[in-house]
This record gives C-alpha cells, structure tokens and sequence, in this order.
C-alpha cells in the first residue's frame, strides 16, 4: 500500500468490513428494508408474469436509440426522485436547526443530522442532480428525438450508445451503494482541495465520488461523440445545414462542449485519486502540492458543464413555443450564433466560481467581462423565443406551460447570474444561499424544459397523449414549490446565510426557513400529480391515440413518421425541403403523400455485451473505491476483454426485405387515428418501439403484444 | 383534445404567487438584512456596485417579462386580440435590438461596474481604503490563522492574539494576513466586508475600514468539515480608545502563544461553546512559521467517522481540551 490507510485493510475484502453497513443507522437501515423489498417485488413480479426474456431481448440487450433513450429518462427520473429526498432532508435538517436554542435528536446538537451526514447528503444531492438525473434526462431525450429530427434510423454507433447507458447506470448504482454500504463524500458535489486528501477525509466517501464522477463521465463522453457523428454524418438528404432542427443544433453545441471539456473533469478527478490512492501530492497543501490547481481543473470542466445541461434545455425551449405559437421560430439563423457564442464563451469563464480565491483585479475583471457577455446570446435567445409568440396564435398546453415556465425561470437566473459576474458584488454572496438559489432558477429551467419535452414528444415515443389537466395541476404544484423553497432562499442570501450549514446559527432564518418547508410540501404533491398523470394517462390511451403529428401544428421531421415510432424510424428516409419540413409539407398539402417504394433496410442487432460491460464497470468502480485490488484487476481486464471481443467480432447487422417494410408501413398507419388531425406522411409507418423492435433477429415481424397499447 | 375540462386544483396557482408578498416585507426591518446593511466601507461599496447592476439587469429583465406576458395574452389563441402572421419570423430592425441591448447594457456593465468595482473592492488593495489612507492615522495588522474549526487573530503590533473574536478600532484601516493550518475556508464577515479564501500553506490579503461602532456577525463562509457551522466569531467595531483598554486587557491575560502551545490549539475543535481566548504572549512571526510549516507537511488529522454521533465526539472533545 502506498498511503497510510487509517482503518483496517485485508487483501480480501480491502476496506469492506460488516461494521461499514450503517445497521444501527435509524435512517438508513429502514430505508434499506424498503429497497430491498421494492426490489424483491421487482424480480417476483417479472418471474411471475414470465417477462425475463422479454426484458432482456427487447431493453436490456437493445441498441435501439428510443428505448436507450427511455432508459436514460426512467434513470433520470427516478435520481431525480433520490436527489429530491436529499434535498427534503436538507431542507428538513436546517428547519428543525435553526437558532441556538433548537434541540437535537439522534446524535446531533441541532436537528437530526450530523455535520457529517448533513455533509454527505449535499454532496451527493449535488452530483445526483447535475450529473446523475440531468444529464441522464437530457442525453434521452437528446437520444430519442436527433435521430428523429434529421432522419436517421439510429445513431451513428447504436452499441456505443448502449454502452454509455449502461455505464452512466453503473454510476447510479455505485452512489447507491454508498447509502447502504461505507458512506459518502463530505466535500461538496465539486470537491474542495485539500479537505478531499485521505488526512481530512479518511473514509471511503470520498472515493465513491471520485468513481462515480469517472464512470459518468466516461458514459458521457462516449455519448457525446455519438452524438456529434450522428449529427454530422447522418442527416437525411435534403437537411442541410441551415435546415437542422434547433434543438439538434443546441445538441450538437452541447455535445462539443461535453467532448473537450469532460476529459479535463477525468484528468482533475484522477489526479485526487492519485493524491488517495499512490500518495502523490498534486492537491495537497504542503510537499508542493496546489490545491489552487484542483479548483481550476474542476471548473474548467464545471463551467462548460452547465452549458452541457441548459443547451439542450434551451433547444427543447425552441422546438416547443413555435408549436405553440404556430410560427417559424423568429431569428433561425442569429438562434445558431448565440447557441454556438454561448458554447464558445463557457470555456473563458470558470474563475468566476472563486473570484474570492484572490487572483487580483486584472484577472478578475478579465472573466467577469467574459462571464457577462455570455448574457448577451443567452439575451438574444429570450427576445427571439418572445418574438416567436409575437404574431402566433398561442395555446396553452401543458407543454406550454413548462416552457413558458422555464423562460420566466432563466430570466431570474440570468439576473441574479448577471450580479455574481461582477467581483465587488461576488465577495458579498459567494457561497451563500443566494448562489444556491441562482443556479436552481438555472437547473430548474432545464427540469422545466424537460417536463415540457417529455409531455411534447411523450405520444411520438408512446403514440398516445398524456393528461393534459393533471400534467398543468402538476406543473402549479411544481411552480409553488420553486417559489416557496427559492425566494426566501434568495432573501436569506441577503441576510447573509451561508450554504452548507447543517445548523443556521442566526434564528432570524427561521420563518423563512420554515416557509421553504411548505415548498417542499407543494413539490412532493406535484410528485403525486405526475404518478396520477401517468396513471390517468395510461388508463385513457384508447381515447388520446395520437396521430403522426400529435399536436397538429408541430414543425420538425419527427412528426412526419408513426406515433408510436416503428423501430426502423423511417420506413422510407425522406427527402428535406425546408426547415420546418413537417409544417412545410403541411401547408403544401403534401401531408396525405405516402411513399409509392420501398427498400430493403438493414439494422444492427442487438448485445448484451453492453450491460455486461457495465456491469463490470460498476464492480470495478465498487473495487477500487473498497481497495480490492484483485477484484479490480480483473474487473478492468474483463472489460477490455470483452471491448476487444465485440470489436473483433463485429455486427452484421440484419436485413429487412422491402416487402415486409411495406406491410409494417401499412399497418402502423392503420393504427393511428384518421379524423380531426392532420394526417401525416412521407410514406413511413410500421411496428412501434413500444412493443416490437425486431432487431433480436431477423425473421421475427410480428407486432407482438400490440394491444397492450393501442385503443 | 385540448377542450377545458374539470382541472384539478386550480387554486394552486395562486399558492405558486404567494411567496412574491414577503417581497413586501423585505425592505420594512433592516439589521437581519446584513447585505444591505452595510457598516464597512468595503461592504458599502459592493452594496451600491450591486445596486447599479441591479437597477440595469432589472430594467431590461423586467420590461423582457412584462413584453412576454403581454405577447402571452395577446396572442392567446381564440381570443382575437391580436393579428396572426405564421410566415413572420425574421426583422432586421428586431434583431439590431436583440443584439444591440444586451451589448450596450454589458458594455455599460462592464465598465463601471466590473472594471471599477474590481479595483474598488480588491482585497489585496481597496481603493475605497486604501485612496485615503494618510488622515485616519496608522493602519493597524491582523494576522488570521484559521484552524479546524477556530479562529486565530494575532495582533503583531501588540504582540496579543485572541481566538474567535474580533475586535478593531472605528476609522482605521485594519489589514489582514490570512492563513489555514488544515483546510480551505472562507473568512467572512457580511456587514463589514466580502469573503476571502483562507487557504493552508498559502496567504492571502484583505482590508476593512468601518465607521460604525457595533457588534457584527463574523463566519467562515466555506465548509470546512463538521465544525464549519459553529466557526463563528463576534465581530466588534470599537472606538479608538476602547480598542486601547481592550488590548491593555488582553495582554494582561495569562495565554501565552508558544508553536508547541500553537500546535496544541491548532488540533480540531468544535467550537460549540463560543469559547473566547486571549494570548498575552505570541512567539513571534507565528504566522509565517505556520505558513512555512504547512507548506512542509505538517497536518492535523481528523479521526476516522469524525462526527458521525456528534453528542458522543463533542463529550470526548470536551474531555480532552479541559484546559
Ligand atoms: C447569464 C448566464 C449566467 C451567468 C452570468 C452566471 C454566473 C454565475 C456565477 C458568477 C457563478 C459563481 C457564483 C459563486 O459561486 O460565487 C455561478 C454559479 C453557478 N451557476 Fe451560473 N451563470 C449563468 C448561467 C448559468 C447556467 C445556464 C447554469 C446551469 C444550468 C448555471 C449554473 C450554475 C451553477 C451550478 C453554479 C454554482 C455551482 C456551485 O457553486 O455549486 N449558471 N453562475
Ligand atoms: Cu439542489
Ligand atoms: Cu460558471
């Protein structure tokens, strides 16, 4: 060993210990029961109703790009629901805490968690949020909605795609893990030198972040590059640039970011785990170490990163208020600009996260003027989504509503944005609660955004609408919440509440403390309203069958093919003529047109060698973070194993004869409601990704279980 | 499909408003309001840097809202308010706007409020202190040494320190010298002056002038580990002459501030009690030997689980720091 571990070590086991599972924990052992027997109801449950196989051949060995994309939005969704715990606990502890007079409860002075928990709860709420529920989010939809939008039947590597899914998994289950066995970091989701090095923090929390932030940002990059060549080399004939959906112009921008700017987050988080694991002292304070140095690194990364995440945001913004409006999106061309000004800027900006560091007038005036102009597109992107409006015919739908929603967000935010840029006004609320409320105006325009999308490309995916009523009911809910949590949390920066504190010594906080308590209430009612709007929404699907363009004034691509989407897309890959080719065709009267010949197509197969692969990547994380070396080595040589395998062996893919194309193409139609709706076309129709993907094999076509979902 | 129906809870939505009436509230008490309350003449002038900025981005964000809603209700479909156009989607004129607003609002910005507020506030050398810095007589040092999880503020000039409290006289310039024996943190005090990094091995500058005699918050604005939230320290503007008789007091005191006895108060400790030290005696030019010290190596450990039953660490605390 290299470093001097305080604790036991054996070579077995490493670290791993029985006393490293909080059984006595009186928060932790009961909620391990309940995962335990949420799980065990799982694995009964599909054994009984005989699904395994299915489950395998159709999601988990899949590379087909939508239910990759389902996946990454079920995980999403359900880090969402865990870092949400997180933060109700957070928000609980500095409830009960506050003032010197509160009383304590399970080992604490003040409320009913430790410094040291309290410390582990933000940290991983922090990572949860931004890397594991956000990201997860955006990269599916991103994954079920590119292809689409420019005419692809996949994605340019559909087992790369397979294998960032289910790595970024292996990064969920590894944070998991560190509830039920070992603990977690206390650092902070971004880390702070040296309090991360082994004398400051000597358990294995610390190194679970480190794995877990790995492991995303492998899964990550992986997709980011997909993505770009899908992008770049995929796009239907006719989709010219200029002619590209804005939301997969605002992908392409974030994906370039995530490329060049994840690798510097690798290269910082492995030098930390050098300084844990080989006692170099790269971020250490003494032995000339710099711990200035982990600070650059990390935001470096941290500032791209948020463009990473409110990118796409923006783009689904765009696809969604011109629906609505029943307009072109006003400015295409000055939109492309400020999405690619707002890219270029994020990396000449990341000191403005320490302007407190001391670095002197010249420099700081140097990123605060780059911090600024950033605001500048981000300007122009609000005029153009109000100019859009202008003129249209708007309708309120839920889908609206979540964007409108995230457009009053990102104007509060760019305001309180615009007053952490600037250095005298930066010293006065750095690290207080006022920073932590900006960038939840922030990532919660992304969460609105997402909502937004997920009701607007819900009947593509799923061929049926959800609730309209429930999803609104849910989106006031939601909005009480943010406004009950994050204006007093804004107020309590400008009393000068600091972040991070497991006890607010000052009772002054109190009521606003307490009023961010009703917030929290009115969240987990929106929570109840989206099960009820799922619940209600599949209960009525018969009655909100969609046709293929579900909204009837939608504009792009997607929604000249089935809802639900057959698996191959396009039937027959259409020809672009304009940039909003759907509302193009629409007002040509070329809606009806269907396509008189079809091709053979071919499609890659399924593999589980993805899974297995993930899987391995979880077990070699879970290693080295207990210190089995043995279990690590030969984690890491079954995984290149196994990459080389699949690479040597290759896919051949499946044919799928032109005949059959035509039948699936018939049938799809036949399956989406006629009346009311403008019809859809370019000839393209078929199975649906719901219930067929017939990519195990090529022989089997049936639409297998298709009244599971259709009227 | 998109018919009205029965919404449930419609009511919310008003909930969804409602924290907007505290706004009302916010500007009737001052005090707990310690951002714009300031008593420091670094702090003051962040608050109006932080005004200007505000009154500009508030302008332009708000006019942008209040366009929004009224495009938002003018062209609500069905209701006939406004002409629609669904080919209109480019204006040369419109764009010159979008653009040009927020370029001369950051240009605007920029200037007076970035340029300048950085030189203003720069906490190696405040304009705002230090442009008049003859009239107000000497200026006087603070060496700040912060530990897991105390404060340390030696007075070279008197050769006295005090732990977790800060005492300095009205109408002088005081200038700090800050350090860390173990981890980074943030020195902090909301009504006097903005935050600083106070890093191990490392120093860094600040300076505060106030003209209020008072008491004021002092924190350590960046988590530290588990004592972060009780690293806290009374922050006292006195006039000039009670500054004396408090440093007269305080190198009456019996503490006395050798490395050895610095290396024993450096061990981590949880200030929970607000206990208060005084040091007649300081080994001279502590502070850099710290620094130097650090910057060799030396650490204090935190002990494993550090506070994961925080009841039973703080009675074993106790036990070993009967001093
Ligand atoms: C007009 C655009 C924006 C400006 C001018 C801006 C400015 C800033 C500044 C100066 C900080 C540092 C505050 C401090 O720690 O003292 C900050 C923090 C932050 N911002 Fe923004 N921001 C903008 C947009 C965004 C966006 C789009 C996001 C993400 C979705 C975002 C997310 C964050 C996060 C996560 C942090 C704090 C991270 C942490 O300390 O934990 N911001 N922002
Ligand atoms: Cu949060
Ligand atoms: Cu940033």
């Amino acid at each position: 060993m290299l470093v001097n571990l305080p604790g036991p070590w054996n070579p077995w086991l490493g670290r791993l210990a029985l006393s490293e599972i909080p059984y006595t924990n009186p928060i932790l052992a009961p909620l391990f029961v309940v995962v335990v027997v949420l799980v065990l109801l799982m694995v009964a449950g599909i054994t009984y109703y005989g699904k395994w196989g299915y489950l395998w051949k159709e999601w988990l060995t899949t590379v087909d790009h939508k239910k990759l994309g389902i996946m990454y939005i079920i995980l999403g969704l359900v880090m969402l629901f865990r870092g949400f715990i997180d933060g109700l606990m957070m928000r609980t502890q500095q409830a009960m805490a506050v003032g010197p007079h509160a009383s304590g409860m399970m080992g604490a002075v003040h409320g009913y968690l430790t410094p040291f928990h309290f410390g582990q709860i933000y940290s991983a709420h922090g990572m949860i949020m931004i890397l594991l529920a956000a990201t997860p989010l955006l990269v599916g939809i991103m994954n079920i909605v590119i292809p689409l939008q420019i005419g692809a039947r996949d994605m340019a590597y559909p087992y790369l795609n397979a294998l960032g899914l289910w790595i970024t998994a292996a990064a969920v289950v590894l944070v998991m893990a560190s509830l039920f066995v070992g603990d977690f970091a206390h650092n902070g989701w971004f880390g702070y030198a040296p309090i991360f090095e082994l004398a400051y923090s000597p358990g294995v929390g610390v190194d679970y972040w480190i794995w877990t932030f790995q492991l995303v940002a492998l899964g990550t990059t992986l997709g980011s590059i997909n993505f770009i060549a899908t992008i770049v080399k995929m796009r239907a004939p006719g989709m010219k640039w200029l002619r590209l959906p804005m939301f997969t112009w605002a992908s392409l921008s974030a994906n370039i970011i995530a490329l060049t700017s994840f690798p510097c987050l690798q290269v910082a988080i492995g030098l930390v785990a050098a300084d844990r694991y080989l006692g170099t002292h790269f971020f250490t304070a003494g032995f000339g170490g710099n711990l200035m140095l982990y600070t650059n690194l990390f935001w470096l990364w941290g500032h791209p990163e948020v463009y990473f995440v409110i990118l796409p945001a923006f783009g689904m913004i765009s696809e969604i208020i011109p629906t609505f409006s029943e307009k072109p999106l006003f400015g295409y061309v000055t939109m492309v600009l400020a999405t690619f000004a707002i890219a270029g800027v994020s990396w000449l900006v990341w000191l403005h996260h320490f302007f407190t560091m001391g670095m002197g007038p010249y420099v700081s005036t140097e990123f605060s003027v780059a911090t600024m102009l950033v605001g500048i597109p981000t300007g122009v992107k609000v005029f153009n989504w109000a100019f859009t409006m202008y003129r249209g015919r708007l309708t309120y739908t839920a889908a609206m509503y979540w964007a409108l929603g995230a457009l009053f967000l990102l104007l509060v935010g760019g305001l309180t944005g615009m007053m952490l840029s600037i250095p005298a006004i930066n010293y006065m609320v750095h690290n207080s609660v006022f920073v932590v409320a900006h960038f939840h105006m922030m990532l919660l325009c992304i969460v609105y955004a997402i909502f937004g999308s997920v009701i607007y490309w819900f009947p593509k995916v799923f061929g049926y609408t959800l609730n309209e009523a429930w999803g609104k009911t849910m989106f006031w809910l939601f909005s009480a919440g943010t406004a009950l949590v994050f204006i007093p949390m804004f107020m309590e920066g400008f009393m000068g509440m600091t972040r991070r504190l497991d006890w607010p010594f000052d009772p002054h906080w109190a009521p606003y403390l307490d009023i961010q308590m009703l917030g929290i209430l009115a969240y987990v009612l929106s929570i109840l309203a989206f099960v009820v709007m799922l619940y209600v929404s599949i209960r009525d699907r018969a009655q909100h069958r969609a046709a293929a363009d579900a909204w009837g004034t939608s504009r792009s691509l997607e929604w000249l093919t089935a809802s639900p989407v057959p698996f191959y897309n396009f039937a027959v890959v259409p020809q672009v003529n304009a940039r909003d080719e759907a509302a193009w065709r629409r007002e040509h009267g070329l809606s009806a047109q269907r396509a008189s010949h079809y091709d053979a197509i071919h499609m890659p197969n399924n593999t589980g060698n993805a899974i297995i692969i993930g899987g391995l990547t979880f077990v070699l994380g879970f290693a080295l973070t207990w210190r089995i070396w043995w279990l690590s080595l030969i984690s890491l040589l079954a995984i290149i194993a196994m990459m080389i395998s699949h690479s040597a062996k290759g896919d051949p893919g499946h044919v799928i004869p032109a005949e059959e194309m035509e039948r699936m193409d018939r049938e799809a139609e036949r399956a989406m409601p006629r009346a009311d709706l403008p019809r859809h076309s370019g000839g393209v129709l078929g199975g649906a990704i719901a219930y067929d993907s017939g990519a195990a094999g090529a022989g089997s076509r049936n639409l297998r279980g298709a009244p599971d979902h259709r009227p | 499909m998109f018919t009205r129906k029965w919404q449930p809870l419609r009511w919310v939505r008003y909930v969804a408003l409602a924290p907007l009436l505290l706004l009302l509230n916010g500007c009737a008490t001052h005090s707990i309001w310690w951002i714009f309350d300031p008593h420091g003449v670094g702090a003051k002038a962040s608050f109006d840097y932080m005004m200007i900025d505000v009154a500009v981005m508030l302008g332009i964000v708000g006019l942008t809202a209040i366009m929004i809603v009224w495009f938002m209700w003018r062209y609500h479909k069905g209701k006939n308010r406004g002409t629609y156009d669904g080919k209109w989607a480019h204006s040369t004129t419109i764009e010159v706007f979008v653009w040009g607003i927020p370029i001369v609002a950051v240009g605007f910005l920029s200037w007076v409020v970035a340029i300048n507020g950085s030189f203003a506030v720069n906490p190696y050398n405040p304009t705002v202190i230090t442009r008049h810095l003859k009239p107000h007589g000497d200026p006087i040092e603070v060496d700040v040494i912060a530990t897991d999880w105390q404060w340390l503020f030696i007075y070279p000039q008197y050769h006295m320190a005090v732990a977790n409290e800060l005492v300095v006289p009205a109408h002088t310039p005081i200038f700090f010298k800050l350090t860390s024996t173990a981890v980074t943190t943030d020195f902090f005090v909301p009504q006097l002056l903005g935050m600083i990094d106070v890093m191990p091995g490392m120093r860094t500058k600040d300076a505060l002038e106030s003209d209020s005699i008072g008491r004021y918050q002092g924190v350590a604005a960046n988590y530290c580990g588990a004592g972060t939230s009780w690293m806290l320290f009374k922050t006292r503007v006195v006039s000039k002459s009670e500054f004396a008789s408090w440093v007269h007091h305080a190198q009456q005191s019996t503490g006395n501030l050798t490395v050895a006895g610095f290396n024993r108060f450096a061990e981590p400790y949880i200030n929970i009690n607000n206990k208060v030290e005084y040091f007649s005696q300081v080994q001279k030019g502590l502070f850099n030997q710290v620094i130097l010290e650090v910057m060799q190596g030396r650490k204090w450990p935190l002990p494993m689980f550090m506070t994961e039953n925080m009841v039973g660490y703080l009675k074993k605390q106790a036990a070993e720091h009967r001093a």
